[in-house]
């Protein structure tokens, strides 16, 4: 102890007070979230975590259903077959699409890519509470642990997709344009890593808000013009720009494009996604990093 | 506004009776009894400052009474009386590298509310928590991700830890030698016991040789080899600069694996010294309440609060020369 804190606490005059002196430049509050880059640093050091997470994670997800992972790819046939029955037979918007199978698949197919980020940011913190709670280590880890697993379980139904395209008549033709399919994947990729650390802070810090997503990715998906085409119902200038500035809009129009009428994409289009898929992650990072301290709390 | 505040619950109207005691008296072994291994000291790696962890919670102990027409509207859309439940007042003390504290009480004297707030897992109303690295803290719930194998557990949680995955491969012996569950490994950790997850948390925790661990009510199972072997590591933990926090209502654990115990009653702390001692003066309480002797217990608090030393924690910043306490002047 030293004596210059005995003169100047006049606590140490009592007697049965025990005064501890602590050096705490050593010393940080417990639970308090890094400096960004140290952030970002840490975050870099854990990659074999979040790499190993989504692996194991993948496999254990359809553990207990007969067909396992099959799923992966029997779940967008049967909504696509839904919506070929609803909207192609019944209600007839496929007057005027060319090949309307294709534009249903490719819309069903990469949507469900970015709705199941939507959602599977709504529970992922709760699923990894255990391990938030046993180990230290920078949270974004277990979204982006998600979004990495989601992104790999893609593949099988990205090349089902294309098989399908190709083998059920009218068939597409593979043209040199398909080259480009990966670049608008990889910014639907850097799209859904940004919604997922949004919902998954925003569901952590308000359960409730798990409903309402489930009622938004119904809604984005009758905006985004998965099995009707927008610009043949909207009508009104402004409308049909706001709904063109709408992400998913993007991706599948621009994929459409590409993979079915061999046209190269309109470059206001590309753009609008771009920005998007550099927008999202950055703020959504931002957004997840500032709510660090919350996650493990009960 | 029928938002009625009672000071603390009394103890008394929640009852003991639900709780494993320590009825056996503590014998007087002439052997000399087991003790925790001792290590010298380091420099100080928690300092808890005047905590307090107060809950508000809705008080039903005026069900059967006639209510009011409002107070029982105001019931109905939950507006109800409620007491403040102190499950952690005004502690205070400083931890250092090497030392192996262990928490006792009866339930509900705020321990694991304690451990919980240093884990940084809940908030504290008020005091500070200030720690050296963010402490390694195991609860009580037994898996970790329960649909996975107890080996995928392994490496997952020591890389989460932050081994590289050379290091998880060389670790790996290791965390399942210590936690000794056998060929079990390969079973999906849903299909563990309470007490075999909490070994292999527990060895999966030490693999990483966490400068602060904080342990609640695990460890008191297994065989004498496995109990060895995990008192060895967690000596082992504290030789290299780390500190262990252990949660135990039975004392018995304390006295034979801490060097220092800390004694906590309705979320005060009554003593505060070495682990043989404190955790014999608490085992003598516990016995006396057991038996029905509230009297002599009550006398038996009082004794031990007597000669509770309290602690006044000042903290002083070296890399400053600064004094941050308000006594002081800055220089």
């Amino acid at each position: 102890m030293s004596e210059r804190a005995r003169t100047h606490s006049p606590l140490a005059q009592v007697d049965d007070v025990q005064l501890e002196v602590v050096d705490i430049s050593r010393l940080k509050p417990v639970g308090q979230r890094a400096a960004l880059g140290s952030y970002i640093h840490q975050l870099w050091h854990r990659r074999h975590f979040i790499t190993a997470d989504s692996r194991a994670r993948a496999f254990a997800g359809n553990r207990d259903t007969l067909l396992g992972r099959f799923w992966l790819v029997g779940k967008p046939v049967l909504d696509g077959l839904t919506y070929f029955l609803i909207f192609g037979v019944l209600l007839g918007t496929a007057r005027g699409i060319d090949n309307y199978i294709g534009f249903l698949l490719i819309g069903v197919f990469l949507f469900s890519f970015t709705s199941a980020s939507l959602n599977g940011g709504a529970g992922v913190m709760a699923g990894g509470k255990n391990l938030i709670r046993a180990f230290s280590f920078p949270r974004a880890s277990i979204p982006l642990a998600l979004a990495l697993r989601q992104a790999i379980s893609m593949f099988p139904v990205v090349i089902a997709m294309l098989v399908m395209i190709v083998v059920i008549p009218p068939h597409a033709k593979i043209t040199w344009l398909w080259a480009l399919f990966p670049v608008v994947f990889l910014l639907q990729v850097c799209l859904n890593s940004g919604i997922i650390l949004y919902t998954a802070r925003l569901t952590s810090a308000l359960p409730d808000l798990r409903l309402v997503i489930g009622f938004a990715s119904r809604f984005w998906m009758y905006g985004s013009g998965v099995m009707y085409s927008i610009d043949k119902f909207v009508t009104h200038p402004q409308l049909l720009a706001v709904l063109e500035f709408n992400p998913a809009f993007c991706v599948l129009e621009i994929s459409r494009d590409l993979l079915l009428y061999g046209t190269m994409p309109d470059l206001k289009l590309w753009l609008t996604l771009g920005a998007w898929a550099i927008v999202t992650p950055v703020l959504g990072f931002l957004y997840f990093w500032q709510g660090e301290e919350e996650y493990g709390r009960e | 506004m029928s938002d009625l505040h009672t000071d603390a619950l009394s103890t008394d109207s929640i009852g003991f009776d639900d709780e494993e005691h320590d009825i056996t008296l503590p014998s007087d072994a002439d052997a000399g009894p087991k003790k925790g291994i001792e290590v010298p000291l380091g420099p100080p790696t928690v300092m808890v400052q005047r905590l307090s962890v107060h809950y508000r919670v809705a008080s039903k102990e005026r069900e059967g009474e006639h209510l009011g027409l409002l107070q029982r509207a105001a019931r109905k859309i939950g507006w109800n009386r409620t007491v403040t439940v102190r499950a952690v007042d005004n502690i205070s003390f400083v931890a250092r590298a090497g030392e192996s504290i262990g928490v006792v009480g009866h339930n509900g004297s705020g321990k694991s509310t304690l451990l919980r707030v240093m884990a940084g897992l809940e908030t504290p109303t008020s005091g500070r928590v200030l720690a050296s690295s963010t402490p390694s803290f195991l609860g009580v719930n037994a898996a970790l991700m329960p649909e996975l194998s107890g080996m995928e557990n392994v490496r997952i949680g020591l890389l989460a830890m932050g081994l590289k995955p050379k290091e998880v491969k060389e670790a790996i012996p290791d965390v399942l030698e210590l936690a000794g569950i056998g060929s079990s490994i390969h079973l999906p950790m849903k299909t563990y016991s309470s007490g075999m997850g909490a070994r292999l948390r527990f060895a999966i925790s030490a693999a990483a040789r966490p400068e602060i661990l904080l342990i609640d009510e695990a460890l008191a199972t297994g065989d004498a080899a496995t109990k060895a072997r995990s008192e060895a590591r967690m000596a082992e933990i504290r030789q290299h600069a780390g500190t262990i926090f252990l949660v135990s209502h039975a004392a018995q654990v304390v006295e034979e694996m801490c060097t220092r115990a800390i004694w906590l009653h309705q979320g005060e702390m009554v003593l505060d010294g070495p682990a043989y001692e404190t955790a014999r003066a608490y085992r003598w309480w516990a016995w006396n309440i057991a038996k029905g002797e509230t009297q002599k217990a009550e006398g038996l608090l009082e004794d031990a609060r007597a000669k509770l030393r309290a602690t006044v924690v000042h903290p002083q910043d070296s890399s400053t020369v600064r004094h941050l306490s308000r006594h002081s002047n800055a220089t």
